[in-house]
């Protein structure tokens, strides 16, 4: 069984980032790799890897050739495999043209019984892309998981959020997406490093796919980016002096009028 | 009764001595059965020549004055006394019989006499310094067990070979007195008998003038036979226990500091030893040609070199490394020696004397005796591995030249190289490293943000200046001088003096990144490297040649470390680059008038002080600054006890014992000081740390600060009858 794992390219989070004029993300920005959030899906795929027999993992990312750069560090952390479906077409797609692609690609891989998601990218931030997913293929979704397990064919995951902590099962095949809290992504040993360097990218294009270059792309996209604007800069909090329970007035004034 | 005597002796060495060829045999395998280190052999002259200036001088027995004088005699006296026991065999027979040649020869009789009470002293002294260290290593709570530097040494051995050197000595001096008392009663040899020829045991001889001829011979035959018997039964002993370091270090220490790692007399500090892949040092740049199945650092016991092996084995369980380390006097359960030890009783098939094993239990070292491939975690509890701050205060102790610190680094490289098994802090340590060059993960465009709204221009080579051979320095701003708060106020203050004294310099700017010393000390060379080569290239790209640091872990790195790699550069320390501005007259420091100096008290960051040497540089500007020498800390220079930082500890919670930082902040309390100087971004942050959270402490600054308030006072204040100082 496959454990496709779709991971995503993007610029540093602590970088400047820069838009082209159609305010599509720079693609020249000093350090892109992999997303953060998607380490913790190829860290959870890898570690399911040892509970299953005969599991593999596959790392899949839709991206310019660059993005290799980010199938290489899960190929390090130990994936079995990479591909990369890269096409110019793709440019400018937004994450439904995005999911096209990752569906084409993911029946053109065999034997894929679950898929591992981050909960969002850290770029664009849309976390849709699970759940477009488990729509397309038909499968169950299993989102924002927590904790991670695959027993007798039967997938479990534990999501806590506002509501409170649930355990959520579903045969596989299934799409799972995993947060933040799921286990720290492993840092790859040097052995790891030297082992990955033996293993290869993949990449493919739109034909490989048979997806028609008319659906995905900038022309395609559903989702239109009419202006980017700076977020202003984060000014100086308040400090309130406490001299035996003065502050009292001051803190209740500040929470109404911050809660106006 | 003589003949009895005399086959009860040789009876008694013929085992012994075949119990030490075995034990010696048994060392001798399990030592060379280590990895190949050609290098450790030779040069044969500079390293005999090394060897013996070391032991004779006792120079690495620093501190501790009493105990390098009683060492260094009971030493002599050992080397001196083995041709005695070789006629003593003649002696049971033949009570008469002397040295051939040296026998009765005035300057032979008054070395003996000599060594033979002072050996006699100086053991009873170390016996009584052993007596006065108790130790019960089943009790780790009791602080005062705990502090010893003997806890966790084996007692019963201690005390068995300081009792047998004293019988020994006290033989030898029985018979020299019944001997010079034989001679001295009669007439006709009165001469030889005289105190010329017996200068110490003359007088005690007196006694016995009156005694039968026959009850003399028959006292010096006993003697003899007596000092055979207890020397045979060292031997013996000894022979059979090849783990019995403390008695084999006479041999052992002898060939581990003809084997040191330094040749010029220095510890193994400074530069850590290179990574060794398949024996030949580990480099980046040759990736590609590395072995498939080639491993990293060290994971199991058969991986070490043979001197490291050696290391072990010469283990004198003496604990100075112990008493200084910093880990183990904050409570954690790494102490240098118990780590020797681990090591040294695994090389023989790890079982540990009871003391030992009472010791690593009780600290918390090791749960569980017994033998396992595996270093780490069965035989070397990684809370023990990660303890370690690399201050170097072991190495810089150890009598016997024992690498700690590399074995420490070697064994991190293992861990993280290997099995990617690391404290979780140093994960995202790496990360930022790996993408960002520096250890915050901080955009590598805020580099040069320290230098903004000083009063001239920093240049940043490649887009203000060319080549570096326009500047007289490249000034090396390093991670902490470029994106701590505390560390570009300080790289601040080190600008605007240089600026002062006229000295132009450059900084790479964007293009400079961490020098890796935090990656190297936990054991991700790799990540260093990467660094290094790229920090490498960069200076190679501007002609960098002469560099001044005001960190002292870059010190280190870029100047004694990047030489593994290739590079050569002259790298200096902001004190000492400050200290001959001074000199220069290009810097005229001003103490504040009387009624306004404080006292101040320096802490010596560890790789200024120990691994690189500089402890002189930082006090005269200091004593220039305040017109008044340093107060100093209980522990100081050589000796001073580390922040805590070191080690990559910088970047890892200190869960375990108490707080190394707040430890040495109460040591800097105590002098009474105002101000605590350190030289070092790393030593100001743990300290700044520990004085902000309590109300008594000093206040925590660079040496740079107070060279520039001194060289203000003067600027704003011309009239040189201003200059008490």
């Amino acid at each position: 069984m496959k454990i496709l794992t779709c991971v995503k390219y993007v610029p540093d989070a602590g970088d400047e980032v820069g838009f082209e004029s159609d305010f599509t993300l720079g693609r020249t920005g000093p350090s892109s790799k992999l997303s953060e959030l998607d380490e913790y899906a190829v860290e959870q795929a890898l570690r399911l890897r040892a509970t299953i027999d005969g599991a593999t993992v596959t790392v899949l990312s839709v991206g310019p050739a660059e993005a290799e750069v980010a199938l290489r560090k899960a190929l390090q952390m130990g994936a079995d495999e990479a591909v990369l479906v890269s096409d110019e077409a793709i440019a400018g797609s937004d994450v439904f043209g995005t999911a096209a692609v990752l569906i084409a690609a993911a029946g053109y891989l065999d034997e894929v019984g679950l898929v591992m998601c981050g909960m969002s990218s850290t770029d664009a931030g849309i976390g849709a892309l699970p759940a477009l997913l488990a729509e397309a293929l038909g499968w169950p979704l299993l989102s924002n998981a927590a904790e991670v397990s695959v027993e007798a064919g039967q997938a479990r995951i534990v999501r806590s959020d506002e509501f409170g902590t649930r355990v959520v099962e579903a045969a596989l095949p299934a799409v799972v997406s995993v947060t933040d809290q799921s286990g720290e992504p492993r840092y790859p040993s040097f052995k790891d490093v030297l082992a990955a360097k033996k293993k290869s990218v993949t990449t493919i294009g739109l034909a490989e796919l048979g997806v028609e270059a008319a659906l995905v792309g900038a022309g395609a996209a559903r989702v239109q980016v009419t202006a980017v604007v700076r977020n202003p800069e984060r000014a100086a909090g308040r400090v309130i002096v406490d001299v035996d329970g003065s502050s009292v007035d001051d803190i209740v004034e500040f929470l109404a009028a911050a809660t106006k | 009764m003589k003949m009895l005597l005399f086959i009860v002796a040789v009876a008694i060495t013929v085992a012994a001595v075949a119990l030490f060829i075995r034990g010696a045999f048994t060392l001798y395998r399990r030592i060379s059965a280590g990895v190949p280190s050609p290098e450790r052999l030779g040069p044969v002259g500079p390293r005999l020549g090394a060897m013996f200036a070391e032991i004779l001088s006792h120079r690495r027995f620093t501190a501790r004055p009493l105990v390098r004088i009683a060492h260094w005699v009971v030493m002599v006296s050992f080397v001196l006394l083995v041709p005695t026991l070789a006629i003593a065999y003649v002696q049971v027979l033949d009570p008469s019989a002397e040295l051939p040649l040296v026998g009765g020869w005035v300057v032979w009789q008054w070395l003996l006499e000599l060594f033979s009470v002072g050996g006699l002293i100086a053991i009873v002294t170390l016996f009584v310094v052993r007596l006065r260290h108790p130790s019960d290593p089943d009790d780790a709570a009791s602080a005062r067990d705990w502090r010893s530097r003997f806890f966790g040494s084996t007692r019963w051995q201690g005390y068995f070979v300081e009792a047998v050197i004293a019988a020994v000595l006290v033989c030898v001096l029985v018979m020299h007195t019944l001997r010079s008392a034989a001679l001295a009663r009669y007439p006709e040899t009165a001469a030889d008998g005289s105190w010329l020829h017996y200068p110490l045991t003359f007088w005690a001889g007196q006694l016995f003038w009156n005694s039968a001829p026959a009850v003399l011979e028959a006292g010096i035959s006993t003697a003899a036979a007596l000092k055979i018997i207890v020397s045979m039964v060292w031997l013996g002993v000894v022979g059979s226990a090849a783990t019995m370091s403390v008695a084999w270090h006479r041999f052992l220490g002898v060939v581990n500091v003809y084997a040191r790692r330094e040749l010029d007399g220095r510890p193994a500090l400074g530069a850590a030893a290179p990574m060794l892949v398949d024996g030949r040092p580990f480099d980046i740049r040759d990736i590609d040609d590395l072995d498939e199945d080639a491993t990293f650092g060290i994971g199991s016991i058969d991986e070490f070199g043979w001197k490291g092996l050696l290391d072990f084995a010469s283990c004198t369980e003496c604990g100075r490394c112990q008493d200084l380390c910093p880990a183990w006097n904050t409570g954690k359960p790494l102490s240098p020696k118990l780590l020797t030890l681990s090591l040294r009783d695994q090389a023989a098939g790890g079982a540990h004397t009871a003391d030992v094993f009472a010791a690593l239990r009780s600290s918390g070292a090791q749960s569980a005796d017994g033998a396992t491939a595996t270093l780490v975690p069965t035989v070397i509890n990684p809370d023990v591995l990660w303890s370690c701050t690399t201050c170097g205060a072991c190495t810089d102790q150890c009598p016997v030249d024992i690498e700690h610190v590399d074995h420490v680094i070697n064994l991190r490289r293992h861990e993280v190289m290997v099995k990617s098994d690391f404290p979780e802090e140093f994960g995202s340590l790496y990360g930022n490293l790996d993408t960002k060059g520096n250890p915050w993960g901080l955009p590598p465009r805020q580099r040069v943000d320290w230098a903004k709204g000083l009063e001239f221009d920093v240049p940043v080579l490649g887009v203000d200046v060319e080549s570096a051979a326009e500047v007289d320095y490249v000034l090396w701003v390093g991670c902490s001088g470029a994106y701590d708060e505390k560390g570009k106020k300080t790289t601040r203050a080190f600008a605007e003096l240089l600026h002062l004294a006229g000295v132009s310099f450059a900084v790479l700017g964007e293009a400079e990144t961490c020098c890796g010393d935090s990656a190297r000390r936990t054991g991700n060379e790799a990540t260093y490297q990467g660094l290094a080569v790229q920090n490498i290239e960069t200076m190679a790209e501007f002609g960098v040649t002469k560099v001044v640091a005001s960190c002292a872990h870059c010190l280190n790195t870029v100047g004694r470390e990047y030489a593994q790699l290739g590079a050569d550069y002259t790298v200096e320390h902001h004190t000492q680059v400050l200290n001959r501005l001074i000199r220069e007259g290009r810097l005229t420091p001003v103490a504040p008038p009387e009624d306004e100096r404080v006292s101040i008290t320096y802490h010596d960051p560890c790789y200024l002080g120990r691994h690189n040497d500089e402890t002189a540089a930082p006090r005269e500007l200091l004593a220039a600054v305040n017109a008044a020498p340093v107060v100093e800390m209980e522990h100081h220079a050589k000796q001073s006890m580390c922040c805590g930082a070191g080690g990559g500890r910088m970047w890892a919670e200190e869960s375990l014992g108490s707080r190394i930082n707040a430890a040495r902040m109460d040591e800097a309390v105590a002098t009474g000081a105002a101000t605590v100087a350190t030289a070092c971004p790393f030593c100001s942050i743990m300290l700044g740390d520990a004085a902000s959270s309590r109300d008594d402490a000093p206040v925590v600054t660079d040496v740079a600060h107070l060279v520039l308030a001194g060289v203000k006072r003067g600027l704003n204040n011309p009239n040189p009858t201003a200059k008490e100082a």
